[in-house]
C-alpha cells in the first residue's frame, strides 16, 4: 500500500495562518489512519502569501484549513 | 477547535500587510490596497458584503497604527509613521465589527412542550414566565435571570446564552452598551486581552505600534528586543531559540536580552521583600509580575494593594538593564501579553514599544523573513531555570520559594499559585476574610500563565512543554545562582515602584 505524503508547510508565513492546527490535527488522527500518512515538515512551499499550504502527493495545495484536509485525506485513503 | 479562526487570519493578514508596507515604504501611498488584498471581491466572506468587510477593515487598520477612529486613514497612517501612539486604552472594540450578540441571558427553545407541569412558570420567583401561543414565554421586563427556569425544566428548553465577551471577562468591564454593541468600563477593565480573543467576530482588538517600531528601526536607532520567556516555541515547534535571535536581528534589531534576567532579578529583589515584610508589615504578598492582575487589584481591590510586592516586572527590571548601559537604546518588550503594553506606559523612558509574539510574526512576514529558513546556532540563556520558567503558572512562586530556601531556610512561607483573574480574586478574598491562611501569592491572569496570553501563537501545551526543556539548560538551577542577575542587583539601580 503506498503512504499518502502530506508535507505542511512550517515556514513563518504559513505558521502565522495556521499550519500547527493542521499538524495537531493529522497528529490526533486514529493510529490505523496515521499509518497511511507520512508527515513531514517543509520550511517554505513557495506559496507563502496563500498559506497554510499543503503539498500531498506532490501536489501544492493553498489555504488549507483543518477540515479540507481532513476531507482530502478521507478520500485519499478510502480510494485506496 | 482550531485556535487559527478566520477571524485571527483577518487580524494576521492586516497586519502582515501594514508592515509590509511599511518596512517598503509604501505605507502612506499604498494603505487602501489593504482593502482589496485583503477582502477581495470573491471572498470568503465574514460580514453581509464587501461594503460593511472593508468598513470593518478600515477601523482595523486604524487600530493596527494605535490612532482612534475618528481619524481619516491617510492622517491615521501619518500619526504612526511619524511615530506617534494615540492616547487610548489597548484594548479597544470596534463598533461597527461588533455582531451585537443576543442580551436576553434566558431563551425558550423549540423544544419547550408546553407540559402541563409547568416546573419553569412555578420556579419563577419573579412571575416572569407565561405561556404564549402553547410554549413557555420570558417576559423580559420582570426576568432578573436567577436561571431558575432552566434548571426546572426537565426538557432542557430553556437554555442561557451569554455574549462571548462577557463571559470572558472575569471582571464584569464588558456589557451591552447602547445599540446592544459590547461596551467596555475602563475604570474597571485591566486589558488583559480575554475578550479579544473570546470574540467571534473579531470585533474587540489591542492597539499595535508596528509601525512605529518599525520607523524606529529604519531610523537606524540602536533597538533592543527583550523576549519574554515564553518564547520558545512560538514560531513553530521546529523553529530554535537562536533562528528567533537571528531573524531579529536580520529584520534589524540592534541587540536581544532576555526578559528571563530581568526574572532573576525580580526573584532575588521579591525574596527580600517577602522575607523583611511578611508578616510584620503585612499579612500576606503577592508577586507583581502580571499587569493584569496588579491593576485588577489597584481597580477591584484597592484596600490590599499594600500586599501587593513593590518589585517592579521582569520587564521593567530588563529595560533598566539595558537603558543603564546604552541610555539612548530603543527597548522593546516582545511578549504574549496585551495588558504589558499599558504598564510600559506607566514607566516612562524605560520600555519604549511592546509588541506581542501575533506582531513580530507578522513583521517577519511583512519583512519577507522566514524564521524557519535562519541557520540554527548555539544559544544560551543569561537566566536560570527558575528565571526561564516565569513564562508558566506556577513558575514566579517557585523561583521565590526556592531563593527563600536558599537565603533564609525556616522562613514560614505558605504559597499559592493562581491561574485567571476570578481565581486571583476569591484566593485574596479568602485570606481577607481568614477563610485561607497563604501569605504568599502568585497572581496570573491568563490560564497557564503568560504562555497562555492573547498574543501567542502556540498552544500553551505545546509551548509549556517546549518551555520547560529550554529552561533546563540553564547553567544556574536559581537566581542566586546566576552571577549576571546578582551583579545587576548590587549595580545600584532602583529595582521597585516609585
Ligand atoms: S462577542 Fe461581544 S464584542 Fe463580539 S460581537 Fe458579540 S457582543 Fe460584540
Ligand atoms: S478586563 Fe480583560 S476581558 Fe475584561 S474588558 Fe478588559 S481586556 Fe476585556
Ligand atoms: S512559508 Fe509556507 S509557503 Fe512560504
Amino acid at each position: 500500500m503506498t503512504m499518502l505524503k502530506i508535507e505542511v508547510c512550517v515556514g513563518s508565513a504559513c505558521y502565522l495562518l495556521g499550519s500547527q492546527d493542521l499538524i495537531e490535527m493529522i497528529e490526533g488522527l486514529p493510529e490505523d489512519v496515521k499509518a497511511n500518512i507520512d508527515l513531514r515538515g517543509s520550511s517554505c512551499l513557495k506559496a507563502c502569501g496563500k498559506g497554510p499550504n499543503v503539498k500531498i502527493n506532490g501536489e501544492l495545495i493553498s489555504g488549507v484549513t483543518p477540515d479540507k484536509l481532513m476531507e482530502i485525506i478521507k478520500y485519499n485513503i478510502q480510494r485506496k | 477547535m482550531p485556535q487559527v479562526t478566520e477571524v485571527v487570519k483577518l487580524r494576521r493578514r492586516v497586519l502582515t500587510e501594514i508592515a509590509r508596507l511599511a518596512f517598503e515604504a509604501k505605507l502612506k501611498q499604498d494603505v487602501d490596497s489593504i482593502l482589496y488584498t485583503v477582502v477581495t471581491e470573491e471572498g470568503p466572506r465574514y460580514r453581509c458584503c464587501v461594503y460593511k468587510e472593508r468598513a470593518v477593515l478600515k477601523e482595523r487598520i486604524k487600530l493596527a497604527l494605535s490612532q482612534p477612529s475618528d481619524l481619516e486613514i491617510n492622517e491615521a497612517v501619518e500619526n504612526a509613521l511619524r511615530g506617534k501612539i494615540a492616547d487610548m486604552p489597548v484594548i479597544n472594540i470596534m463598533p461597527v465589527a461588533c455582531d451585537q450578540c443576543p442580551i436576553d441571558k434566558f431563551i425558550v427553545t423549540n423544544a419547550c412542550r408546553n407540559c402541563l407541569a409547568h416546573h419553569c412558570i412555578n420556579s419563577c420567583p419573579k412571575q416572569a414566565i407565561m405561556v404564549v401561543q402553547n410554549r413557555a414565554y420570558i417576559d423580559k421586563n420582570k426576568c432578573v435571570e436567577c436561571g431558575m427556569c432552566k434548571k426546572s425544566c426537565p426538557y432542557g428548553a430553556i437554555i442561557e446564552v451569554n455574549r462571548p465577551c462577557e463571559s470572558a471577562c472575569d471582571l464584569g468591564a464588558i456589557k451591552a452598551g447602547k445599540d446592544r454593541c459590547a461596551e467596555i468600563d475602563y475604570d474597571k477593565c485591566v486589558q488583559c486581552g480575554s475578550c479579544k480573543t473570546a470574540c467571534p467576530f473579531g470585533a474587540i482588538s489591542d492597539r499595535s505600534a508596528i509601525v512605529q517600531l518599525i520607523q524606529a528601526i529604519k531610523a537606524g536607532k540602536k533597538v533592543y528586543a527583550v523576549l519574554a520567556p515564553a518564547f520558545i516555541g512560538q514560531f513553530g515547534a521546529k523553529v530554535k531559540p537562536s533562528q528567533v535571535v537571528e531573524a531579529l536581528k536580520k529584520m534589524g534589531f540592534y541587540a536581544v536580552a532576555e526578559v528571563s534576567l530581568g526574572a532573576d532579578i525580580v526573584t532575588l529583589e521579591e525574596t527580600k521583600e517577602f522575607t523583611a515584610s511578611v508578616p510584620r508589615q503585612r499579612k500576606y504578598m503577592t508577586t507583581s509580575c502580571c499587569p493584569a492582575f496588579v491593576s485588577m487589584i489597584g481597580k477591584h481591590l484597592p484596600a490590599e494593594t499594600n500586599s501587593v510586592s513593590t518589585t517592579v516586572s521582569p520587564m521593567i527590571a530588563i529595560g533598566k538593564v539595558v537603558k543603564q548601559r546604552e541610555p539612548d537604546a530603543v527597548v522593546v518588550f516582545v511578549g504574549p501579553c496585551t495588558a504589558k503594553k499599558a504598564e510600559a506606559e506607566q514607566y516612562e523612558g524605560i520600555i519604549d514599544y511592546v509588541i506581542t509574539f501575533e506582531e513580530l510574526a507578522c513583521m517577519m512576514v511583512g519583512a519577507g523573513l522566514n524564521m524557519a529558513k535562519i541557520n540554527e546556532a548555539v544559544f544560551e540563556t543569561s537566566a536560570s531555570r527558575d528565571g526561564n520558567s516565569f513564562a508558566k503558572a506556577g513558575g514566579v512562586m517557585q523561583s521565590v520559594m526556592d531563593m527563600v530556601d536558599t537565603v533564609a531556610p525556616g522562613t514560614d512561607i505558605r504559597p499559592q499559585s493562581c491561574e485567571g483573574l476570578q481565581n486571583c480574586m476569591t484566593a485574596i478574598q479568602q485570606i481577607i476574610s481568614g477563610k485561607s491562611d497563604i501569605n504568599f501569592i502568585e497572581g496570573m491572569a491568563c490560564e497557564g500563565g503568560c504562555v497562555g496570553g492573547p498574543g501567542v501563537l502556540t498552544n500553551m501545551k505545546v509551548t509549556g512543554k517546549l518551555v520547560e526543556n529550554f529552561s533546563k539548560s540553564a547553567k544556574a538551577i536559581t537566581a542566586g545562582e546566576n552571577e549576571f542577575a546578582a551583579a545587576e542587583v548590587q549595580s545600584g539601580v532602583h529595582w521597585h515602584r516609585e
